[in-house]
């Protein structure tokens, strides 16, 4: 069953909002026009294939990436226009749990952790010290502050990487394929602290996957985005069921993970022989 | 307008070219001076420790060969003049002038440069540099900036270490193999060069830091495409800074030479 959504206020309880969003490459859309909104304590799951402009959309979402045209207002702050002073304020009031971690190997775990608490808070080291052990629990790492990134496992580091990400108790929290590569269990393990962020800590997730199990179980609300002759469009978007009932081809064969569908791998048998016969 | 630290801080925007690199750098400095834990002590010592201290056996070996050398190569030719007494004195301005600040840069480079490269690059490949910019913590003043006053601080010390080695070198083929008298050879050393042949030395070392901590920063943090952007980075950080270490060189030698 899907986790139920908080009750929330439509108009004020607005923590991301994207307007008329585009990314071009080389006169080529990547994103193409996105409109959405993610509300206070929703678990956003935004899903796509490979090449469909998630990490892109991502990338602009955390300030990472300037969009071609559109905008993307974070906590009611247009982040496509802020300064780097202004981006950087607006950045302590969300974490990103990247894909692989992003952990500085040259730094032991609890290191990892401490650092935006030692870069951006006035506390007393005995408390960081306390503080990091407190996440390392909550994502059940305790006891591995001393281990560096590269003695731990995918999963390990996964979940080190949200517990930084978690560090300054951010209200927004940003997650890139967090269950990618993972085996079935520690897919659920992970899951499970998402939901946990969401639920006890009154977190806002916005999840970047592609794993149908993981973003059913997580989702309170999802998007997904089109690709090839839909690239960059959403196909669709709204309450788990609401995607699960969605008549869209597109988005039941994603959904059901088939192989033949209006999602090609392969180019069509005229476009592929337009492609044989193209000169140069 | 009205100049602000900010405005040097943020020089460029995302986009990071050598000079808004230089501009940054400037930035926070200045801005470290006027704000406290801008400049982390700790920070800037774990890497006069990694970018100097354990650079200081290979430099010192180049640096005592280099005095063997001299001192040999010029017995040759002085001894055939009867001008013995003068190799001292080519041992030490030699080294104190051009050997010594040149051949330590670039045992640097070689060394911590080409390490500063595939470390910043290596992190650029894992997003740990996309990671710090998220937490809202600037590269530059985080991984840049320690490393810059790392080098700038710990170039000169290494040079002038660099010359009391190759002076022992010297020392050493002098006394032992050509018979000079120990304090014969300490006083000519000593004596001839003047102060500023030290200095100038030292004005060159600091121009080579400069020069080889902001190529090889620019060149880590600008990799793209995985490990071969990072091998291709770090060869260009080392070509690229031994190239403008000899540049920077041939300028200065002729500015001493023909103005000062």
């Amino acid at each position: 069953m899907s986790p139920t959504p908080k009750k929330t206020n439509p108009s004020s309880d607005v923590i991301l909002e994207v307007k008329d969003l585009v990314q071009s490459y080389n006169g080529r859309a990547v994103l193409n026009g996105l409109n959405f909104k993610v509300r206070k304590g929703e678990t956003f799951v935004i899903m796509g294939g490979s090449g469909c402009g998630k990490t892109t959309l991502l990338r602009i979402l955390i300030g990472a990436q300037k969009p071609t045209s559109g905008s993307v207002h974070l906590f009611g702050e247009d982040i496509t226009k802020a300064s780097s002073q202004e981006l950087d304020r607006i950045r302590l009031r969300f974490g990103m749990n990247f894909q692989f971690g992003a952990l500085f190997q040259s730094m032991t775990v609890g290191e990892n952790i401490a650092l935006p608490l030692q870069e951006h808070s006035q506390v007393d080291p005995s408390l960081i010290e306390m503080i990091v052990k407190m996440k390392l629990e909550l994502v059940g790492l305790t006891g591995f502050e001393n281990f560096k990134p590269s003695e731990l496992s995918g999963g390990m580091r996964k979940r080190v990487g949200l517990a930084r990400a978690l560090a300054l108790d951010p209200e927004l929290l940003f997650s890139d394929e967090p269950t990618s590569g993972l085996d079935p269990v520690m897919t659920a393990v992970v899951d499970q602290l998402t939901l946990d962020s969401t639920r006890k800590i009154g977190v806002t997730a916005v999840v970047v996957s592609h794993d149908m199990t993981s973003c059913f179980r997580i989702a309170t609300h999802m998007l997904m985005l089109g690709n090839g002759p839909r690239q960059g469009e959403i196909i669709a978007e709204g309450t788990p069921d609401e995607i699960r009932a969605n008549p869209d081809p597109f988005l039941q064969q994603f959904v059901r993970g088939e192989a033949d569908g209006p999602i090609a791998f392969r180019l069509s048998q005229d476009d592929y022989l337009k492609h044989l016969l193209q000169e140069g | 307008m009205k100049f602000s630290f900010e405005s040097l801080l943020n020089a460029g925007g995302s986009r990071l070219t050598y000079g808004l690199l230089n501009l940054r750098i400037l930035g926070w400095i200045l801005y470290g001076f006027t704000r406290p834990g801008i400049l982390v002590p700790s920070q800037i010592l774990s890497q006069v420790i990694r970018i100097g201290v354990q650079a200081i056996p290979m430099a010192s070996l180049v640096s005592l060969s280099v005095g063997f050398i001299l001192a040999m190569q010029s017995s040759t030719e002085l001894g055939k003049m009867g001008a013995d007494s003068f190799i001292p004195d080519l041992v030490s301005l030699s080294l104190m002038r051009e050997l010594g600040p040149l051949l330590v840069a670039i045992i640097v480079v070689g060394r911590s440069g080409s390490a500063v490269a595939a470390e910043l690059g290596t992190m650029k490949v894992n997003e740990e540099i996309e990671a710090l910019r998220v937490m809202a913590i600037d590269p530059i003043r985080y991984l840049v900036v320690p490393r810059f006053i790392a080098l700038m601080i710990m170039l000169p010390c290494m040079t002038i270490f660099g010359n009391c080695v190759g002076l022992v070198g010297g020392w050493a083929v002098c006394t032992l193999e050509m018979g000079m008298p120990s304090s014969f050879y300490i006083m000519r050393a000593m004596q001839r060069p003047e102060l500023w042949d030290l200095f100038s030395g030292l004005i060159k070392t600091a121009v080579f830091a400069h020069i080889i901590i902001t190529i090889a920063c620019y060149q880590g943090l600008n990799v793209e495409g995985g490990a071969e952007g990072v091998g291709r980075a770090t060869t260009s950080a080392v070509v690229y800074s031994i190239l403008w270490i000899i540049i920077a060189d041939t300028i200065l030698t002729g500015l001493f030479y023909f103005v000062l």
